[in-house]
């Protein structure tokens, strides 16, 4: 926590989330009731209907938020019932299955390749977001802290960079990995490098991060008789956790979920699937849907459930980048 | 321990913003010295000039003669107390303190680190924190770890921007007499900056008035405050500000006389020497009177100038009254509370009618375009080291 | 931007009688007043802009002349182990004693002559024509097939003068610094100071070197795995590289110079089916991007004010619910959502079971298919609206919303004169970002309805677009298939760059927020 100090002027969120006042309904009130000495009766009706007025509108608030918990969970407690139907068409017309049961998880690990998807998927997330860390650890920490010719030339060059449709380069870069041979059935090491060759490029919450620590730390190290390499190691990444994590979570989330960049390097190699591109593949035709729409399901909740309970123990770093990239554009 | 040497240095930040101009100072040995200023003056940049922390665009800095410009600040031997004390959050207090120690090659004892650590909290009374991190720490003692930080090391030079001015002012108080002891237990040579002439008036041996990058003055307090070369240093030393206004100086049968809102007021004494030495005639000029310099008088003269009254501060032993003359020029007087009857204390409300007079021979005279002294032309001090002035300090 | 010109001339006692002059003015003529200063800013911005792109090249050419002129007076002035530099890459580095750094450029110059002599001349000499003899097939009459004899491969030939390219700007700026390296030893050693030893340089890198160590791995992944591609794509627009002409398995491809463009943009009596499909696809990227952007950014926020409410209880409970949501790839929650919308999904099927007709929701009505995108993007976006609404919420200092209850404010007055201006003043880069990022959305066009319904006008043209297709899915639609159209691909992608970088430039420069990054250290 030892961050906090340092980040005053940053948002403090998730600190905020976690220290939640316990409520004052009539905290609102106390300045009229402060104001209004004379009318003794009117304050009294008129604090009844603020109070009426406050009710209501939470009650509002209350429906409108329940329901929109439902929208936004629905969808992902059909994939989960659906996933346990064993009757498999796909037009059904009802969500609860008639007949519980394993059966498409058992398929999906016998008649697909879904481990095979399932652990390229894996490698490649994990190896793209630690290279992805360092690379974009070396960009944000020195285009925040040092100072040198070309500084913001190269920030304006990559600006500009970003402006082109990433789909743009995909086609040279697919031939050249074909040529190098890896491409098809050998994505793994193709992808891997699709994903972080060029992710410096994504240094913007990280130098947002690194721009809030004073530069008086670094400062004071480099007159306490510090390097350059040293203030980084010693000073700033052991301040760095926040970003540090954030980084890895949304490096490993990227390639667990691609889709484009995946099927294009896989190119209708089933063995070079991740499990985006080979769960699209089981649904992508009418009678692929037919057969293996319940499969999809099963297929869908076993990714999803190792990302999400990620997701739910680091949540609070992610928030803490999110807003802070946010906020500091 | 090291004599300091910045020759011609210069500082042009890209633009072309010249922060510091042709800047040229000799620090002696174990000299303390206070670079002091508004913001913006150039002060903090020449610090970090001489640390190594900005470059230097143009001239040298030498230490005990080696020209140190291209040394990267860990290598210039150097230590440094920050403004917002830039403690190692992730660090406890000891290890905050033991940072510079332990980057030091060949590597250091443990023993030797532990020692020198403990003997430093001791100094500055921060031994039962030491296994805490900072943020734990009040204001106060972060200051403390920093210097304490600061000082482990051997250092030629030791650097402080602006230390106090985070802290609140009875801690500032407090811990600018610590820092005047602890000078002398360290016993090397001090740089200083800070923007708060009191600071600057207490701690320095010598001080360097700055503006807009320029040296407007260096001396040793006294000089500062009783010989100032120019308008700038007359109104930026000493509180509350030296009244300065545009009145006419006359000159007649070799005696000179100023002439402040239709009174004539004789000047004497060494000033008026000073006057004649410098063949100044019958002239405008601007003329400086410190607020403790400025009498009230009893009845009307024609030395007096009638003024009203129109805010009284209390200070305890002494009450600061603003004044306004008829041509609605502010004025500020310094009376001592000690020598006045509660009769006229209660007197003194808004739109009393005073009097004042100057003492005659403490006055400042500056040239209207140059804003320089009429006084002290040169750049030599003068030859009489005897002062004549009175000082209500 | 233009003003500030006349305001130096204007003196203060004018500009502050200005001042208090539409200070005095009612609303509406404030409005009005603002109206017309900004379209009589616009003129002279455009101006600036010009000046200052004419500028840039100016700096541009002025730099490498003095470059030049550089070059040739440390030649005149230099020593004999300078002039020998500049033939022998690094000999006045090795002859003063630095070692590291000459043998350096020594390898490189060694290296650049071998592969330029080997390979490198060979590529530059095809890039004219892009190779004359394509892959033929021959019969082979023992086997009774036909094989295969690869001649020339146009891909290859762009691909490697495009990277040989790359190498020379990179020798000849290593050449240069090699120079600048032998003019600035010469003046230390003049001056009396010792050089730096090789020892000396490898601790710079850890030190005041520091960001070349450190930016040396990412920019070498930008520079081949973006840059590169960047400009060969560039280069294949102005040439007829498609699936069957790949000059791989089939003919070679050639330059077509401005061909591609005029076919798309019709500017010379190209076909029209293009530029009608072009213009139909960028006026609902951008109306998509329009809608995509706000509509989550307003009910983000929405949500984000109903959930901070004083009085709202199980804050974390909802967030949390719609945090969640953020994680679950968008593969499966959005095939799964499609998949409910399908014309046989779950939702139709429920229709039709309480008698109903199935509706079409991706498959019939254009203006169906495009509201539901953007009504199920708003299910995809809100949470990560709300977490940044939330975060910049908490941050507005709360004695602001005090005094305003306390001048009289109701809630209404409260949110649009204190929380949407602090708001669209802090996310102003952000809205920009995201409108750019919601142009290039591939993964909510594709997963969810992959372009349908088919647009038959705007297909005739290339890759079946459809109604709800934005420029980079129909970019991805083009590469696809066997008879790929990789240079109309490259000429969308183009496009899509100047619309971004125009939109950019304009945003930027009119955005309050436009702050100084050094404002936040």
């Amino acid at each position: 926590m030892s961050e906090k100090d340092l980040k005053n002027n940053e948002p403090q969120v998730v600190e905020e989330f976690e220290e939640e006042k316990l409520e004052q309904p009539e905290s609102d009130l106390r300045q009229e009731v402060a104001f209004d000495d004379t009318a003794v009766v009117s304050r009294e009706k008129r604090h009844m209907g603020m109070k009426a007025k406050t009710r209501a509108a939470n009650i509002t608030i209350y429906v409108i938020l329940v329901i929109m918990s439902a929208v936004w969970l629905v969808p992902f407690i059909f994939i989960v019932l659906q996933s346990f139907r064993c009757e498999s068409t796909y037009l059904t017309g009802y969500v609860i299955p008639k007949q519980w049961g394993f059966d498409n998880y058992a398929r999906l690990f016998t008649e697909t390749k879904f481990p095979r998807w399932f652990l390229n998927t894996f490698i490649i997330s994990v190896v793209a977001a630690v290279i992805q860390l360092i690379m974009v650890l070396c960009m944000s920490y020195t285009l925040s802290r040092l100072r040198f010719k070309g500084r913001k030339a190269l920030m304006n060059a990559m600006l500009i960079l970003g402006m082109f449709p990433g789909m743009l380069t995909m086609i040279v870069l697919y031939r050249i990995l074909a040529d190098a041979g890896m491409t098809q059935g050998n994505s793994i090491a193709g992808l891997i490098l699709v994903y972080v060759a060029s992710s410096g490029m994504g240094y913007y919450v990280s130098k947002g991060f690194f721009d809030t620590i004073p530069k008086s730390l670094d400062e004071a190290a480099r007159v306490d008789g510090a390097n350059r390499a040293q203030v980084l190691y010693k000073i700033i990444l052991p301040l760095s956790k926040p970003i540090v994590i954030y980084t890895l979570l949304t490096a490993f989330m990227g390639p667990w979920g691609d889709y484009v960049f995946a099927s294009y390097v896989a190119f209708n190699v089933s063995d070079g699937y991740n499990v985006a591109v080979g769960l699209q593949w089981l649904i992508s035709t009418p009678s692929n849907i037919a057969a293996n729409y319940t499969i999809f399901c099963a297929g869908g909740v076993i990714v999803a459930i190792p990302i999400t309970l990620l997701f739910m123990f680091l949540q609070k770093y992610y928030v803490e980048g999110v807003t802070g990239g946010a906020v500091k554009g | 321990m090291a004599n300091v040497k910045l020759t011609n240095v210069k500082k042009i930040y890209q633009g072309n913003v010249v922060a510091v101009h042709d800047f040229n100072l000799d620090i002696a040995d174990k000299e303390f010295i206070v670079f002091v200023g508004p913001s913006g003056c150039g002060k903090s940049t020449t610090l970090r000039m001489i640390a190594g922390l900005e470059e230097i665009s143009e001239g040298t800095i030498e230490f005990d003669g080696e020209v140190v410009n291209d040394l990267q600040p860990k290598d210039r031997k150097i230590s440094m107390v920050f403004q917002n004390y830039a403690l190692y959050p992730n660090y406890t207090v000891f290890e905050n303190m033991a940072f510079p120690l332990r980057l030091i090659r060949p590597k250091m004892s443990q023993d030797e680190i532990y020692e020198r650590v403990t003997k430093a909290a001791e100094i500055l009374g921060i031994t039962e924190y030491l296994t805490r991190k900072p943020r734990a720490l009040s204001g106060g003692q972060r200051q403390r770890v920093a210097i304490g930080r600061a000082m482990v090391k051997d250092c030629k030079v030791f650097l402080m921007d602006e230390p106090l001015s985070n802290l609140d002012a009875k801690l500032r108080n407090q811990m600018r007499a610590e820092i005047i002891l602890l000078r002398k237990k360290i016993n090397t040579t001090f740089v200083y900056v800070t923007h708060d002439q009191t600071e600057a008036m207490t701690l320095g041996d010598r001080i360097v008035v700055m503006k807009d990058g320029y040296i407007m003055q260096v001396g040793t307090p006294t000089e500062v405050f009783d010989r100032p070369r120019n308008l700038f240093v007359a109104e930026f030393i000493g509180a509350p500000k030296m009244n300065t206004f545009k009145t006419n100086l006359v000159k007649k049968d070799g005696k000179y006389f100023v002439t402040p809102f239709g009174a004539e007021i004789p000047v004497t004494g060494q000033k008026a020497d000073l006057l004649a030495e410098n063949g100044i005639d019958s002239q405008e000029i601007i003329l400086g009177v410190r607020p403790e310099h400025v009498v009230l008088a009893d009845k009307p003269s024609k030395e007096t100038i009638r003024v009203i009254l129109q805010v009284n501060e209390m200070m305890g032993n002494e009450l600061h009254l603003h004044l306004l003359t008829d041509d609605n020029t502010p004025l500020i007087v310094r009376v001592p509370t000690m020598n006045l009857t509660d009769e006229f204390r209660n007197e003194l409300v808004m739109g009393k009618e005073l009097y004042i007079t100057f003492e005659s021979k403490v006055m400042h005279f500056f040239d209207t375009v140059t804003e320089k002294s009429l006084l002290y032309i040169d750049k030599e001090e003068p030859v009489q080291e005897d002062e004549e002035e009175i000082n209500a300090e | 931007m233009g003003q500030s010109n006349n305001a130096t001339l204007e003196s203060k006692e004018e500009r502050l009688q200005k001042d208090l002059a539409y200070l005095k003015l009612t609303k509406f003529k404030k409005i009005l007043f603002k109206t017309k200063k900004f379209f009589r800013g616009i003129l002279p911005w455009l101006r600036n802009l010009l000046f200052a792109i004419l500028n840039f090249f100016k700096k541009v050419g002025l730099g490498i002349a003095h470059e030049c002129v550089n070059i040739v007076q440390t030649f005149i002035h230099g020593d004999w182990k300078t002039k020998v530099s500049y033939v022998i890459m690094g000999f006045g580095n090795l002859a003063r004693g630095q070692w590291g750094r000459g043998v350096l450029f020594l390898a490189l110059e060694v290296i650049f002559i071998i592969y330029m002599i080997f390979w490198g001349g060979n590529w530059l000499s095809q890039m004219g024509t892009l190779g004359t003899q394509g892959p033929e097939k021959i019969y082979d009459p023992i086997y009774d097939t036909y094989t295969t004899i690869y001649h020339d491969n146009s891909f290859k030939i762009l691909l490697y003068s495009v990277l040989t390219l790359f190498f020379i700007v990179a020798v000849v700026y290593t050449w240069r610094v090699n120079i600048k390296q032998n003019q600035i030893a010469e003046a230390i050693i003049k001056s009396g100071k010792p050089l730096r030893s090789t020892k000396g340089d490898l601790h710079s890198l850890i030190d005041d070197q520091f960001h070349k160590t450190l930016l040396a791995l990412p920019t070498i992944g930008i520079l081949i795995f973006t840059v590169l591609p960047i400009i060969f794509m560039i280069l294949i627009a102005f040439t007829n590289y498609s699936g069957k002409n790949n000059g791989y398995s089939n003919n070679l491809f050639t330059w077509v110079g401005w061909d591609n463009f005029n076919t798309l943009l019709n500017w010379n009596s190209g076909n029209k089916a293009y530029s009608a499909a072009f213009g139909e696809i960028l006026a609902w990227t951008l109306i998509w991007a329009f809608f995509a952007t706000f509509s989550n950014y307003f009910l983000g926020m929405l949500v984000a004010i109903m959930i901070n409410k004083k009085g709202i209880k199980l804050k974390k409970v909802w967030r949390t619910i719609l945090v969640l949501t953020i994680a679950i790839p968008q593969f499966i929650s959005l095939l799964y959502v499609s998949k409910m919308f399908a014309d046989n999904g779950i939702i139709n099927g429920w229709i039709v079971r309480c008698g109903g007709e199935a509706i079409g929701w991706f498959s019939s009505d254009p203006n169906l298919a495009r509201t539901m995108v953007i009504v199920i993007n708003i299910w995809i976006g809100i949470p990560y609206l709300m977490l940044i609404a939330t975060g910049i919420l908490m941050n507005i200092p709360e004695d602001l919303y005090e005094s305003a209850k306390i001048d009289g404010a109701n809630v209404w007055q409260q949110y649009t004169k204190i929380t949407l201006p602090y708001m669209l003043f802090i996310t102003g880069p952000y809205l920009l970002t995201s409108f750019i990022g919601n142009m290039n959305n591939f993964n909510v066009i594709f997963l969810l309805t992959g372009g349908a319904p088919v647009n038959t006008a705007a297909s005739s043209a290339a890759g079946n677009a459809g109604y709800t297709d934005l420029l980079v899915t129909w970019l991805f639609k083009i590469t696809t298939g066997t008879d790929a159209l990789y240079y109309m691909a490259s000429v969308i992608g183009i496009l899509v760059f100047v619309v971004v970088a125009f939109i950019s430039i304009i945003v930027y420069n009119f955005m309050p927020s436009n702050k100084n990054e050094e404002d936040y250290q």
